[in-house]
């Protein structure tokens, strides 16, 4: 990073109050013995994450969440939800949506795709406030370590799709399906209403992806995100202790109907969420 | 960890270099070790211990493999070694041809070759490294010892030995009553141990990817002693990676080592290196290493944990030790 963790916490300790800071101290996380853990996350940057994502979180995008009371204090636990709006900021809301409404404060670690980390300057900062890059053995470490993953079983394809699409979910990949049987977590859908329309795409690009290093490139309609009001709604956690031993993450049908039964899951929320807003800026 | 039922005699090969000579001292003080066999490349009278009781050291070309048979048939016979500990690698990146990959992977091939007929011998251990194994975005940050070894056609003299070296020691375990463990070791940051990352920190003014700051672990030379001691006496064998004690971003190991890191774009780094090599005679090769400096790769050491009792302990010992933590820093949260 061109500036150190000192630096970060001075940030953060200037612009967050006496109880935000006293809530940042109490992350757990496991640090490697530097302040950071082995992916690269410092508990500094993530406080300065908070900072530079809160003015989003509050006054932009003014996120309204509920059904915190599904999210589990401790132990492993797969954050599922729906995928949208051309950039990535359905994953920073519930970040912080998250961090701030468990106690103590819990970082639900993004899984992003592998050409994330490869991006300058961005990667290293989402990696320092707990991005992982999508490999299975990252994803094992952290939930056999008792974390809590932040997975969109769309992918790419979710974020991308078209305005004709929006609200649409994609193929669910199988993946954090076959890694909750397997780690024993807990599955919690999570509805994200909002995103879709925040920045409407005219086009995307293959080829203008390939130039800077992204898988496609959307050409949105308007220079900024507008200012949506984001919902996020946690759903109830799918038990998948109670109901799977791990060695069925190796039966291919029981994965299939897991991952099904999550897009249900995420679907249904979405439906209730668009019923209840009032409008797309309300 | 399985306790030996009598004491080892141990050879340790490559005991004139630092790992080797640093093991050498602690074996000479081991209980559970009667006698140490150190075969250095260079003169008997420039090792720098000498007189002790229980200590023997020879001199071998281990690239003749005529003098490597005579150490182990006349020499180690006669002291009745049984283990052998190999820990020679030629530590320049620059140096290339036959004469390096003898030394590298046919000097470890013809060992296991003696060791397998040897009347006495049932242990060998290699130092292996973490250049072995592959680092790309799609893999994971934390390395097992499964992880992908980097295979590259393009990959210099260097990284091909390390690689071809581990595996032909793999290949031979469990084929005969040899008992053979690899142990995959972090960069030891010291001189004259042919860590790269060393050699990089040299400079006083450190170059890095812009935009990248990956995570990377750091080994000591005690702790890198402590695994192959704990090697020593454990039956089990396999491959184990020895991680050091400190893991941390790149560029906090350039600001503890005391130097200055400033950020360059990617493309000129290997020119600019290369340069720096043929002025200066360093031997640091960035595009050797370019993977190191914008993927992490840490080595994971739950095996040697649970299988060598091996946990890295030592941390260290940094030139700038005073970076205050979370907590600690003005107007900490």
């Amino acid at each position: 990073m061109a500036f150190s963790p000192a630096i970060a916490n001075a940030i953060a300790a200037l612009f967050l109050d006496e109880s935000a800071r006293e809530r940042m101290g109490r992350i757990d996380f496991r640090d490697a013995g530097h302040g950071y853990d082995a992916f690269g996350m410092h508990p500094s940057y993530v406080a300065l994450g908070e900072v530079l994502v809160s003015p989003l979180y509050d006054r932009y995008f003014r996120v309204r969440s509920q059904g915190h009371e599904h999210l589990p204090a401790t132990g492993p636990a797969i954050i599922a939800g729906n995928h949208s709006g051309n950039l990535p900021i359905d994953g920073m809301m519930i970040w912080l949506d998250i961090l701030r409404h468990t106690h103590p404060p819990r970082i639900a670690r993004p899984i992003a795709d592998h050409f994330v980390p490869s991006l300058p300057y961005l990667g290293t900062l989402f990696a320092r406030g707990g991005m992982v890059g999508g490999s299975r053995g990252n994803a094992r470490t952290l939930l056999d370590s008792g974390e809590m993953l932040m997975i969109f079983p769309e992918g790419v394809p979710g974020i991308v799709k078209p305005w004709s699409k929006r609200y649409q979910l994609q193929q669910f990949r199988e993946g954090h399906a076959e890694l909750a049987i397997r780690h024993q977590a807990p599955i919690i859908p999570v509805g994200v209403v909002g995103g879709e329309e925040q920045l409407p795409a005219l086009f995307s690009s293959r080829r203008l992806g390939r130039l800077v290093g992204v898988p496609i490139m959307p050409i949105p309609a308007v220079p900024v995100p507008l200012p949506v009001r984001y919902h996020l709604r946690y759903g109830k956690p799918i038990p998948i202790p109670d109901q799977f031993t791990p060695d069925q993450a190796d039966d291919p049908i029981v994965v299939r109907e897991t991952a099904d039964r999550v897009k249900r899951a995420v679907a249904s929320l979405v439906e209730t969420g668009l019923k209840e807003r009032p409008g797309v800026f309300e | 960890m399985s306790e030996t039922p009598h004491r080892r005699r141990v050879l340790v090969i490559g005991a004139g270099a630092p790992i080797g000579e640093a093991l050498v001292r602690v074996l000479l003080n081991d209980d559970q070790v009667s006698h140490v066999l150190a075969a250095t490349g260079h003169p008997v009278d420039t090792f720098p211990i000498e007189g002790r009781e229980g200590l023997t050291v020879r001199s071998v070309d281990i690239t003749r493999n005529r003098q490597l048979h005579h150490l182990l048939f006349d020499t180690a016979k006669n002291l009745e070694i049984d283990t052998v500990i190999h820990t020679a690698m030629h530590s320049s990146a620059t140096d290339e041809g036959p004469r390096v990959h003898a030394y590298n992977v046919e000097s470890v091939r013809n060992l296991m070759d003696h060791c397998e007929r040897h009347p006495v011998i049932d242990r060998l251990i290699l130092r292996s490294a973490s250049a072995v194994y592959q680092v790309q975005r799609d893999l994971p940050v934390l390395i097992g010892e499964a992880h992908p070894l980097n295979m590259a056609g393009n990959a210099p003299q260097w990284v091909r030995d390390r690689v071809e070296a581990d595996v032909s020691a793999c290949t031979r375990m469990g084929m005969g009553r040899l008992r053979i463990t690899v142990l995959r070791m972090a960069e030891v940051l010291a001189t004259g141990t042919g860590s790269q990352l060393y050699d990089y920190l040299e400079s006083p003014v450190c170059f890095q990817p812009a935009g990248f700051d990956p995570m990377i672990n750091v080994l000591t030379i005690r702790d890198a002693v402590e695994a192959l001691t704990q090697a020593i006496h454990c039956h089990k064998q396999g491959v184990f990676n020895i991680p050091g004690a400190d893991t941390l971003p790149l560029s906090e190991v350039i600001s503890r080592w005391g130097r200055l890191g400033l950020p360059a774009i990617g493309s000129i780094l290997t020119p600019l290196y290369r340069l720096r090599r043929r002025l200066t005679g360093h031997d640091f090769r960035y595009g050797m290493n370019r993977r190191w400096f914008i993927y992490s790769g840490v080595l994971d050491g739950r095996r040697a944990r649970d299988i060598l009792d091996y946990t890295p302990t030592h941390p260290v010992d940094w030139p700038v030790t005073d970076i205050a933590p979370f907590s600690e820093a003005p107007g900490g949260i």
